[in-house]
């Protein structure tokens, strides 16, 4: 038997296609619309230390005004600009004409333990002490359980220059504030 | 538990007015505030380290840093915050925020009040007394002397000098003539406490004000605003600004009539939020830069 197809389809069973179709479309619209964002590098971290006692910073680091009179003195063509002061951390701004060429940093590892960590595979010393290169701009040392760090600010500032300003520091009169 | 930081970053304006009228300010400092958005970006640009696993470990630091409320930096974003919001009627602030970035000067005039001469000195050195707690907040007091904390002041760049343009201007300047620093003054100097409790801005932040009672707080406010006006004049006369020219670069890039000076300065006030805005950019930095050392 033959069927003459477009009579097949019901009045209602259109409308009611038309229906589901209309439908379908809400649905796909509402779950993509629905969809969790992806979750920030940092939501981990953030449900670690946004809960109620979390702390940064450990109790027993030493105040950053200790380290203050540890950094290097400012010396001919350069400037230094004490740029901030917290509990377990000090930091100042190396300056020539005018410009941030380098920061210089002390902060107290009792904080942040992986920070002490680094060190353990360290093949290199500067003043004595072991020391480590990280990323493009950074060399620090150990001293005790504090850390001396320098960053250059302009590619001119080699890690050269930062060995150099690392031993510019009383890394002695650091190590016994510990 | 307030927003994270990294959030905060994340979701700078790019656009709108408060970005326009910062950026008619450029021709003040030019080139020193470019406006740096995105939490993983202004990590990239403060450290120039690119590598990805580094960023993760500076970012993390970051965020713990910020979440730890002992430290200051959650007191500081709340005063960058209030003060923007606190100065502006919050009603009219929900309104420009709802009109975006198509806001229009003269479109809403009619709904402008002008504030007082009395009422925008005073909210003028409310703010700059803000900024120096907030900066205490974020950094301490760095150095062992005065001297140190002078000049770790006098070290103010990018957003953070930004905003000091823009107290400056929007603040001073444009609402209140070439004198600005004076009047400040003297409407302290002649301000009595209960005066002072009754003013909209220093309501909003006078938790956060040094100085015990009002009287006290009215102290710290005059003591703070002398300490600097030397630095406020002498930065109007290195770089030749006058009213004329504040306002006729904000006229290039936002709709203000020149004639109607005291409308200008409320309708700064209620669509223009660059403490916030530029108080989350030195914020960030601020962390950042206490991260890499950390970690």
């Amino acid at each position: 038997m033959k069927f003459d197809r477009p009579s097949m389809i019901h009045p209602l069973f259109s409308q009611w296609r038309r229906a589901a179709a209309a439908l379908m479309l809400v649905m796909v619209l509402f779950l993509t619309g629905c969809q969790p964002k992806t979750p920030s590098p940092y939501a981990q971290i953030q449900k670690e230390t946004a809960k109620p006692g979390a702390v940064a910073v450990a109790k027993q680091a030493t105040q950053g005004s200790e380290f203050n009179k540890l950094f290097p003195k400012p010396e001919a063509g350069y400037e230094r600009v004490f740029s901030q002061e917290k509990k377990g951390f000090a930091e100042a701004k190396l300056k020539k004409a005018g410009q941030d060429v380098a920061m210089l940093s002390v902060s107290d590892t009792s904080s942040v333990p992986t920070a002490a960590a680094k060190y353990a595979n360290a093949t290199t010393k500067i003043g004595g002490y072991p020391s480590v290169t990280v990323g493009n701009t950074l060399t620090s040392v150990l001293v005790g359980k504090y850390q001396v760090k320098v960053q250059s600010k302009v590619p001119t500032f080699t890690a050269a220059d930062r060995a150099t300003w690392i031993e510019k520091f009383d890394l002695r009169g650091i190590e016994k504030l510990g | 538990m307030s927003k994270p930081i990294f959030e905060r970053v994340d979701q700078l304006a790019t656009s709108g007015t408060t970005i326009m009228a910062l950026n008619a300010l450029d021709f003040v400092i030019p080139g020193q505030w470019n406006n740096l958005t995105g939490f993983n970006t202004t990590i990239r640009t403060v450290t120039g380290e690119s590598d990805e696993g580094l960023i993760q470990q500076i970012g993390e630091r970051a965020v713990a840093l910020y979440n730890d409320e002992s430290q200051g930096y959650q007191r500081a974003m709340w005063l960058y915050e209030t003060v923007d919001n606190a100065s502006g009627a919050l009603g009219m602030a929900a309104m420009a925020n709802k009109i975006g970035q198509d806001i229009s000067f003269l479109g809403f005039l009619d709904k402008l009040t002008p504030k007082p001469e009395k009422a925008q000195s005073i909210d003028l050195c409310v703010k700059l007394v803000v900024e120096l707690v907030a900066y205490c907040q974020i950094n301490g007091i760095p150095g062992d002397s005065i001297g140190d904390f002078l000049a770790a002041l006098g070290d103010y760049g990018g957003e953070s000098l930004m905003r000091m343009v823009a107290l400056i201007c929007f603040d001073g300047l444009i609402p209140l003539g070439p004198d600005f620093v004076d009047k400040g003054l003297s409407t302290i100097a002649n301000l009595t406490p209960k005066e002072l409790e009754g003013n909209q801005t220093f309501k909003g932040v006078s938790n956060l004000i040094p100085g015990g009672d009002a009287a006290g707080k009215l102290g710290f406010i005059g003591q703070s605003f002398d300490s600097v006006k030397g630095w406020m004049t002498g930065f109007v006369s290195d770089k030749g600004l006058t009213q004329e020219n504040a306002l006729g670069n904000l006229q290039k890039f936002v709709q203000v009539s020149g004639d109607k000076l005291d409308y200008v300065g409320a309708f700064l006030d209620v669509s223009v939020k660059y403490y916030s805005h530029t108080g989350t950019q030195t914020l960030a930095r601020r962390l950042i830069e206490r991260a890499i050392a950390e970690i």
